[in-house]
Order: C-alpha cells, then sequence, then structure tokens
C-alpha cells in the first residue's frame, strides 16, 4: 500500500513543477508590467521540445547520457521523499547521505553534459556551475545534518521532521534563514543564475542541446526546483501536519506555491552578480551553516 | 537596506499595472498623423512623377508603354514609408494611410499600379507647372527617373532621361516565373 | 575668436613653411591647408593644445588634379571652434605620415582610408585591414570614384581575418559575430586569464552597407537625410541634422528660427527615448530585467508621441535641408508637455529605485575603469566621457540649432566607471525634459521650411556636429556636381568610442564584458556605415510565403 505513495509523489511533481514555473513566469510578467505567457506555458514548451528531432552535436556518449542521468537522478531523489509528511515505502531504504548524493549527481550530469559538448561557453558555465554546486551543496548538506544530529539519526523521514519532535530553536532559526537566502542559488534564479547568464555565456551549459535532450534537461530544473521549495516547506514550515494525508498534500503545495511566489520576487528585482561577488556570499552562507549545525549540536 | 529597497521596488511596479496590449488579437489603430501604406488616387494623379523623383528608396517606377499610356507603379516591398511623395505631390493624390500590418507572402499584395492615360500638350509638351518654388524640389535631379518596371532592379542607376539602350534592354527582359 | 588667432600665429610661426593657406568661411570653423610633410606635427600641436580629435575624412580628388585627400579634424570645445587640417598627397605615391601614434583616435580612420582609398599612413601601429570584408580583392578601393558604387567582386573562399595573438597563459574567448549582449554583428575575441580579461581584438564592420559611395553617386541632396536617418535606427534624426546642418553651410542657408527649435525639440524627445532605452538594455545586460521592461515601458509614452507628431515610432523622417517637415499643433503641445510631465515623474521614481539598489552597484561601481586621462587620449565622447569627468557637450560647447536659447546643466561625474555613464544619462533625461519644455515656450512664429535661391556651388567644405545621445555625431560634406554631394563622410559616436573600450575592459570580469560594452552604447551599424553592398551573387531569388513554409519544414 505504501508504494501508492510513490506514484503520488512522482505524479505530483512531474504533474505540478511546470505549473511552478509557469507560476514564477507569470508573477515575474507582472512585476515587469507585462501581461506574460499563459500559466501552463512550461507544459507546452516541454512538450515542443520533445517533439523535436534529437541533434547531437558533440557527438559523444556523455553528452547523450547527461540529460537522463540528470532527470533520472532527480526524479529518484523524489521516489525518496516524504511528501505530505507521509513516508513511502522506499524512504526506509535510502538516507539524507543518498539524498545529497543524488542531487549532487544531477549537477554533475549537468557539468558533463556541459563539458562534453567541447563549447566555450558551455566550459565558462561548466565551470560557474562547478563552483556554484560546491558552494552551496554544502548548505544543503548542513540543513540535513542538523536534522541528523538532533534526531541522532540519518533515516529520511526522521530527519525532514526533525522540528516536529524538538521544535524551533536558534539554530534552526539561522539555518532557516541561511536556506532562505541560498534557495535562489538552489534554483538558479536571480542574482545566483550566474551559471547560465544568457547574456554573457548564452545558457552556459545547456548552449549546445536542443530537442528532447533540452527538454529533459528543463524538467530536469524545473523539478529541482520545486524539491528545493518542497524541502523548505517540509523541513521548516512542519507545524500545519493534519494527520490527514490528501489535507496535508494540499496544504503543502500551496504552501510550495508561495515559496515559488517569494523566488520570483526575489528574482524579478534583483540583477545578476557576478561570480567572484556570488563566492563572497556563498562562503559567508556556509559559515552560517556550520554555526547552525555547530549550535544544534549542543542543542541550542 | 536591501530588503526596503526590493520591497519599494514591487511596490512601485504595481502602481502602473499590466501595460502591454493583447495586440494582434486586439486591433490597435495607429493615430491619423500615421505614414502608412500609401495610396494613389488615380483620378487625382496626373502622371507627373514627382514622388518617383523624390523617393528616397526608389520603389516608385514610372513608364511610358507608348505616347498616351504611362504606368506608375508603386513597389512597397521595399519602402520605407517616409511620406516624401505624399508631400510633393502637387494634386494630393497620395495619402499616407493607416495601414501597418503590411506584412505579406507576395509581393503583389503591397504593389500598386496605375495606367494613366497622357496627353501631351500641343504647345510646351508640359501638363502642368513645372516650376520650382520649394526649396526641397530645387535640390532634386531633373527630369523622372525612367525604370524597368519588370527589372525592379535593387538599386537603379539613376538615367536621367529617356534611354533607349535600356528600353531595348527591358524589352527582352524574361520575368521569372514564379518558384 | 582670440584664441583662434593666437592658435594661427603658433602654427604659423612652428610650421610655417608647411602651411599653404588658411581659410575660415564661418567664424567658429577653419580650414588650414598643409602640405603633406607638415600634416605629422600641426596634427600633434593641435593635439597637445587640447585640440579634440573628431574624425579623418579622406576623399578622391583624382579628376580634379590628381590627388588623394586627407583632412584631420579637431574640436575646440573651450574656444566653440573646429579646425581642420586638409592635405593632398599625389595618387601615383599616396603615403603620408601617420599621426596615430601621437593621437591615437585617429587609427581607425587612417585604416579606413587605407582600405577605402588605397592611402598609405607611414608609422602607423596596427595596419590591419579595417573595413573591407575578408575576401575584398586587394588593390580594389571603393571610396575611389572610378570604382561604380555596385561593384560585386567575386566571393574568395579561404580567407579570413587574423585576430591578435593571444597572449602567453590567457584562452581565447570568441564573442560574436553573433552574440545576444551585442545586439549588432561584430567580433571581438576576448583573450581571458580565468575570468579576467587580459586583452582583446575587435572585427567589425560587418554591416557595410555602403551608405556615404551610394549618396555621394546615385542620390541627390534632398534624398540623403532619409537614408542618413537610417544609419542609425535610435538617433536617426541627429544624422539627418548633422548632415542638413552641412549642407545649409555649404548652401550658405539660414534655416527659420522656427525649424531650428523644431529640431531642437526633435533632437531632445530622441535623447529621452534614447536613454530610457538604454537604461534598460543596461538593466538587462546585468541581468536585471525588471528594470529593462519598466524603463521601456516609461518609453512608450514618448514612442506614442512621436507617432502622432511624426507619423512614425522611430526614424521620423522630420528632418530636410532647409529645415523640418511637420510643425507642431497648440494640440500637439498641450499633448508634449503632458507626456513629458508622466516621463519626469516616472524618472524620478526610477532614478530613486536604481540610485538606492545595491545590486547594480554591485554591477557597475568600478568596473570598466578608465581614467579623466586615457579618456582625452581616446577622444571618447558623450556619456562615456562624462563620467570620467571630461566636461564636454557639443550642444553647449558648439550651440547649434536652437541650443543658444535654452538654459541646460550638462552633468559630469569622476567615477571613472560604469556607474558614471548610468547616473550620467539618468541626469541627462532630466536635463532633455527640461530643454524640451524651454523650447517648446519660446517657440517663435515663422515657416518650417526655407526656400533656396541658388544651386550649391560645388567643392565646397563643411563639418557639422550633433550631441546624439550616445555621444557626438560628426558630418563632413565637400559638395559636389549633379546636385550631390562629392563627399559625405559620417562619424558616429561609436566610432571613437569603440576604440577606447580595450582600456576599459582590461583587468575585469569577463561577465562584466556585455555592461562595458553597453556602457558607451555601442551602435554598430552607425559605425559601419561605409562599405559597398556585398551581395553574394548578383541575383536576386524572391521567395513567396510557400517556399518558406516549405524551408522551414523541412529544417
Amino acid at each position: 500500500m505504501e508504494a501508492v505513495y510513490i506514484i503520488v509523489n512522482l505524479l505530483v511533481f512531474l504533474g505540478l513543477a511546470p505549473l511552478f514555473e509557469g507560476i514564477i513566469r507569470k508573477i515575474t510578467a507582472k512585476v515587469q508590467s507585462r501581461q506574460g505567457p499563459p500559466i501552463y506555458q512550461p507544459y507546452m514548451d516541454i512538450f515542443k521540445l520533445l517533439g523535436k528531432t534529437t541533434i547531437n552535436s558533440a557527438d559523444n556518449w556523455g553528452f547523450k547520457f547527461a540529460p537522463m542521468m540528470a532527470f533520472a537522478s532527480i526524479v529518484s531523489v523524489i521516489a525518496f521523499f516524504p511528501l505530505a509528511n507521509k513516508a513511502n515505502y522506499l524512504t526506509q531504504y535510502a538516507d539524507i547521505i543518498t539524498i545529497i548524493y543524488l542531487l549532487t549527481l544531477g549537477g554533475i550530469a549537468v557539468l558533463l553534459g556541459a563539458l562534453s559538448s567541447k563549447n566555450t561557453y558551455a566550459m565558462i558555465g561548466a565551470s560557474r556551475e562547478m563552483i556554484t554546486m560546491i558552494m552551496v551543496e554544502p548548505v544543503l548538506a548542513m540543513t540535513l545534518i542538523m536534522g541528523a544530529v538532533k534526531m541522532k539519526s540519518l533515516g529520511i523521514d526522521i530527519t525532514m521532521f526533525s522540528i516536529n519532535s524538538v521544535g524551533y530553536g536558534w539554530s534552526v532559526a539561522l539555518m532557516l534563514v541561511v536556506y532562505l537566502a541560498a534557495l535562489q542559488a538552489f534554483v538558479g534564479r536571480p542574482p545566483f543564475d550566474i551559471s547560465e547568464a544568457e547574456i554573457e555565456i548564452l545558457e552556459g551549459p545547456f548552449i549546445e542541446y536542443s530537442g528532447p535532450n533540452y527538454a529533459l534537461f528543463k524538467y530536469y530544473m524545473m523539478l529541482k526546483q520545486m524539491f528545493y521549495a518542497a524541502l523548505f516547506v517540509m523541513v521548516f514550515i512542519p507545524f500545519l501536519n493534519t494527520g490527514i494525508y490528501i489535507v496535508n498534500l494540499a496544504v503543502q503545495i500551496v504552501e510550495i506555491g508561495v515559496v515559488f511566489g517569494f523566488i520570483s520576487l526575489i528574482g524579478s528585482t534583483n540583477a545578476r552578480l557576478r561570480i567572484d561577488q556570488a563566492i563572497k556570499f556563498y562562503s559567508v552562507l556556509i559559515v552560517l551553516a556550520l554555526c547552525a549545525v555547530g549550535l544544534s549540536v549542543y542543542g541550542i | 537596506m536591501w530588503l526596503t529597497s526590493k520591497v519599494k521596488q514591487v511596490l512601485m511596479v504595481i502602481k502602473p499595472g499590466v501595460v502591454t496590449l493583447k495586440y494582434p488579437f486586439e486591433p490597435h489603430p495607429a493615430p491619423e498623423n500615421f505614414r502608412g501604406r500609401p495610396h494613389w488616387d488615380h483620378h487625382k494623379c496626373v502622371g507627373c512623377g514627382a514622388c518617383s523623383n523624390h523617393c528616397s528608396a526608389r520603389c516608385i517606377l514610372v513608364r511610358d508603354t507608348c505616347q498616351e499610356l504611362r504606368i506608375m507603379l508603386y513597389d512597397g516591398s521595399r519602402c520605407t514609408y517616409c511620406g516624401r511623395c505624399a508631400d510633393v505631390c502637387p494634386e494630393k493624390a497620395i495619402t499616407m494611410s493607416q495601414e501597418f500590418e503590411n506584412a505579406t507572402g507576395d509581393r503583389e499584395d503591397i504593389t500598386e499600379r496605375i495606367e494613366l492615360f497622357m496627353l501631351t500638350c500641343q504647345r510646351c509638351g508640359r501638363c502642368y507647372d513645372m516650376e520650382n518654388t520649394n526649396a526641397l524640389e530645387r535640390l532634386d535631379l531633373r527630369g523622372y527617373r525612367y525604370d524597368s518596371l519588370e527589372a525592379r532592379a535593387l538599386i537603379r542607376k539613376t538615367t536621367e532621361h529617356f534611354d533607349p539602350n535600356v528600353l531595348k534592354e527591358t524589352e527582352k527582359y524574361q520575368r521569372p516565373t514564379k518558384l | 575668436m582670440k584664441a583662434l588667432e593666437q592658435l594661427k600665429d603658433t602654427l604659423k610661426s612652428k610650421f610655417g613653411g608647411n602651411i599653404i593657406k588658411f581659410e575660415s568661411p564661418l567664424e567658429d570653423r577653419l580650414f588650414v591647408d598643409v602640405k603633406k610633410e607638415g600634416v605629422k606635427g600641426v596634427c600633434k600641436e593641435l593635439f597637445t593644445q587640447g585640440g579634440r580629435y573628431l574624425v579623418g575624412i579622406g576623399y578622391d580628388n583624382t579628376k580634379r588634379d590628381n590627388t588623394l585627400g586627407m583632412i584631420h579634424t579637431f574640436a575646440f570645445d573651450k574656444d566653440s571652434t573646429v579646425i581642420c587640417v586638409r592635405a593632398w598627397v599625389p595618387e601615383n605615391d599616396p603615403v603620408m605620415d601617420s599621426i596615430t601614434p601621437d593621437v591615437p583616435n585617429a587609427g581607425w580612420s587612417e585604416r579606413e582610408y587605407m582600405d577605402l582609398l588605397g592611402m598609405k599612413f607611414t608609422g602607423h601601429p596596427k595596419p590591419k585591414r579595417l573595413v573591407l570584408s575578408d575576401d575584398w580583392p586587394e588593390g580594389i578601393h571603393p571610396l575611389r570614384k572610378e570604382v561604380p558604387y555596385n561593384l560585386v567582386p567575386p566571393p574568395a573562399e579561404n580567407v579570413a581575418y587574423q585576430m591578435d595573438e593571444c597572449p602567453e597563459g590567457c584562452s581565447v574567448v570568441p564573442v560574436g559575430p553573433f552574440h545576444p549582449s551585442l545586439h549588432e554583428p561584430n567580433h571581438w575575441s576576448i583573450f581571458v586569464d580565468g575570468e579576467t580579461i587580459k586583452g582583446c581584438d575587435y572585427r567589425g564592420f560587418m554591416t557595410h552597407r555602403g551608405i556615404e559611395k551610394l549618396c555621394t553617386t546615385q542620390v541627390s541632396y534632398n534624398e540623403v537625410p532619409f537614408i542618413a536617418e537610417r544609419i542609425c535606427g535610435i538617433c536617426g534624426s541627429v544624422h539627418a541634422t548633422a548632415y542638413a546642418q552641412c549642407v545649409e553651410m555649404v548652401a550658405d542657408l539660414k534655416i527659420s528660427r522656427r525649424a531650428e527649435f523644431i529640431r531642437t525639440i526633435m533632437l531632445e524627445i530622441e535623447r529621452l527615448h534614447s536613454h530610457l532605452l538604454w537604461l534598460g538594455v543596461a538593466g538587462h545586460l546585468i541581468g536585471f530585467d525588471t528594470v529593462f521592461m519598466q524603463s521601456w515601458r516609461i518609453r512608450e509614452d514618448i514612442m506614442w508621441l512621436c507617432e502622432k507628431w511624426t507619423g512614425n515610432r522611430k526614424t521620423y523622417g522630420m528632418i530636410v535641408v532647409g529645415g523640418v517637415r511637420r510643425d507642431i499643433t497648440p494640440e500637439l503641445k498641450d499633448d508634449m508637455l503632458r507626456v513629458l510631465k508622466k516621463v519626469e515623474e516616472e524618472c524620478i521614481v526610477v532614478h530613486k529605485a536604481i540610485i538606492g539598489d545595491t545590486t547594480i552597484h554591485k554591477r557597475t561601481k568600478g568596473v570598466g575603469y578608465m581614467t579623466h586621462e586615457e579618456a582625452v587620449q581616446w577622444s571618447i565622447v558623450g556619456p562615456p566621457a562624462r563620467a570620467r569627468g571630461v566636461d564636454i557637450d557639443v550642444r553647449r560647447d558648439h550651440p547649434y540649432a536652437a541650443y543658444d536659447a535654452v538654459k541646460f546643466d550638462v552633468p559630469v561625474v569622476d567615477t571613472n566607471d560604469v556607474w558614471g555613464t548610468v547616473v550620467v544619462r539618468i541626469l541627462e533625461i532630466f536635463e532633455a525634459i527640461k530643454i524640451v519644455r524651454q523650447a517648446l515656450d519660446q517657440l517663435p512664429e515663422g515657416k518650417i521650411i526655407t526656400e533656396m535661391d541658388d544651386v550649391i556651388q560645388s567643392q565646397r567644405h563643411a563639418i557639422s556636429h550633433v550631441e546624439a545621445p550616445r555621444g557626438e555625431s560628426v558630418h563632413y560634406v565637400i559638395s559636389g556636381d549633379e546636385n550631390r554631394a562629392d563627399r559625405w563622410r559620417v562619424r558616429a559616436p561609436t566610432y571613437p568610442n569603440l576604440q577606447g573600450v580595450p582600456t576599459m575592459l582590461l583587468n575585469d570580469q569577463f561577465a562584466d564584458f556585455p555592461i562595458i560594452l553597453g556602457s558607451i552604447d555601442p551602435c554598430f551599424s552607425c559605425t559601419d556605415r561605409v562599405q559597398v553592398v556585398d551581395i553574394k551573387s548578383g541575383k536576386v531569388n524572391v521567395m513567396n510565403q510557400r517556399d518558406l513554409e516549405r524551408m522551414s519544414r523541412r529544417a
């Protein structure tokens, strides 16, 4: 029976990720005094891209393989994910290390695709992506580790719902701020869309991609940003737990929508930073995240 | 500091609201003075060729097929809509309309062609006031340009007066069949 | 004109033997005819005296006295004068001293005439091809009078421009010929060490339309304003005005005061929309699309106003030799004042928001650094110069049209970076609004077109410059026979500014390349105006909708 929740997980994520992307685009458009594209536009984009011919411009296996790898890694993360505060059949077989590993694997797949496309701009994009990954993944790891430290367990559902059991403390508050600050970098939105900077390096890592391969990458990015928003909701706003699965699910989807609203407002009111400026920012975040973990060790 | 400026920015953009139009789903008429696609009134046109003379894009072509018949042809595919033709027309036969949706797959859609029956004045050969009173007209080359209507060369050579060689060339010219 | 007399005396005493004569058709213009041996010395002297290099004009005079002419022009902004140094070289031995080692900004002008007229400049530091396309055959110089305007030499294979060698330890990032941050085709090789720019090479002039050749062989005086206007999509009226002023100078035509005022209003409205456009583009270049959309929203009101007034959103077609084409009616005046009020209010809000925005500060402060001295050395013009403390503005220093009747400030800052250009441009928006209001207020009665009595005499020289939104546009006209100019030279503001960009780029991050290049508000089509239209095969294939659809489906 618990296997049903895996399917619900996948359906919710795969079905709603483009919708949230559409919400971001609509809100951004409103901030920019535009009508904006219809909210279902991302579905159409993916659908259209999937219908195009695959052009394997780099002609090597890495280039072909990377989009699938990225997509597969994020889908597996979602499969483990205890959406609506309900651990599913697979959750018990994985721990937070698996989640961090799989998320990093997605990033590695992007790097692989970029590096095997042998394009100068993709190389610059890849190096920026790598720096971003190295600098912001620790924040994600610390968030989960903090829960693990508090609960003395690496189990996914146990760490994620740590706040439910131990409540808010200074460490959680600090971590919440850090996570919010890093959120834009997690989801690759301004001011931290540095690795895709359209203006100077033309979508960076994805420059050589088109058609279904690009659709997979696009879908991967949408799923990834929805995952990070959901993780925030799950870890930091657990108090709306009613106990009924369907209600929980609905509440969390609404909460994710609110987080997306926040993301799009920040995204549309900031200029893109340079990589050197971003590094400075990230390093502050890492230090703060370390502090939060340190505090949690002392039970604060 | 950072946060307040961002909040201010968001509040700032709420005031104008959405300003983009639903065009092309809703029409957006051009103002009265608009320099849209020019139209020729063949009742008013006297065939003086002033428009052809002043057309800086050279898309108004004139040709006499015989002594009595003059063809004026406006080829909108290169028109820059400067409106000089309407300015200089002595009979006000040219009006700049409000049409701006001129993209088309067929060149003939934006071509206007009028055939005028010309009479030669028995006394002087001129049918209308040729005196240049305006500085603009004074600055122009004399005589209308003789054109090969079929060839519609990209940029024509300014042959100031009737050149029999050009006529010979263009008479043999085969119009390219449609692709 | 005491300063001018002084300068004359200095030149006479220093280079007496090489100077043929002085000529001053207007009190603020001085033409100095110099023997070719004296050019280098005279130019160096003028440059050290504080002359700002404008442009070099080469022309073919073979038919008259078998010579090729070269004119170097300098502006003395404090004295409101322009000095043109004219020299000639025999057509069979067109060698002249290069002035580029002393006046770096002359580099492109000289390279241009190596290509177009086949002149040679000894001592030029970088005598590479500038204007002509890579496969243009050697020995054909398209600005020579014997070369027909529609010459299409056969295309050649396997020829490419050799970019400069990449310095040791750096790698090359190619930018262009098509790149989203450039908007127009041109090619940069950026030499980067990591993400830091260590040097660059530029290959431009890819959109040559042969306008100068076309206009000196095919069309008449009064068709040119419409073509001049199409040199640039943004500052069209500037080019048309500068050209018209040149022709009015050679024809000794004084246009009516009302026409001058209307020209002023036209130019300022153009500046207004151009600056708002630039602000938007700059926002886009640093990844801040909301600035882009909002400033273009404000700009839209101006565009609609122009549509109502001139009949089009851009390429207004307002300016002709002798005056302007459309008058300002009282209703239009009210409309204009209403729009200006709205734009001003909105701009104040945007100004506040941008001045206080920390991310914009981060991306623009200290970026594109160039010192005041370098800016003077490279003869940078317009807002990039005013952001580096160079206090020049043609509207104030060499008043034309009705600028002598209006009061305005010239904003100058000395931050020496991109941020300075942002500030200068925003402040200029307010100044432009001020100028339009004053001009509307004082608008005199009168006709808008002045008639001309005589034909224009041949072989008269005139130079006129107009402050475009992005700097100073210089036009030079030598009148000719057959009712058209013998030589017409256009120098757009991007021409000198682009030569200074390598200095600005040095030691900045690659991510800043778009905004640094953007800070000069580059207009490549303005810069690339000279060459002959180059169509690969002479045949013109007309495609209809069906063909295009078929082609796009196949792809």
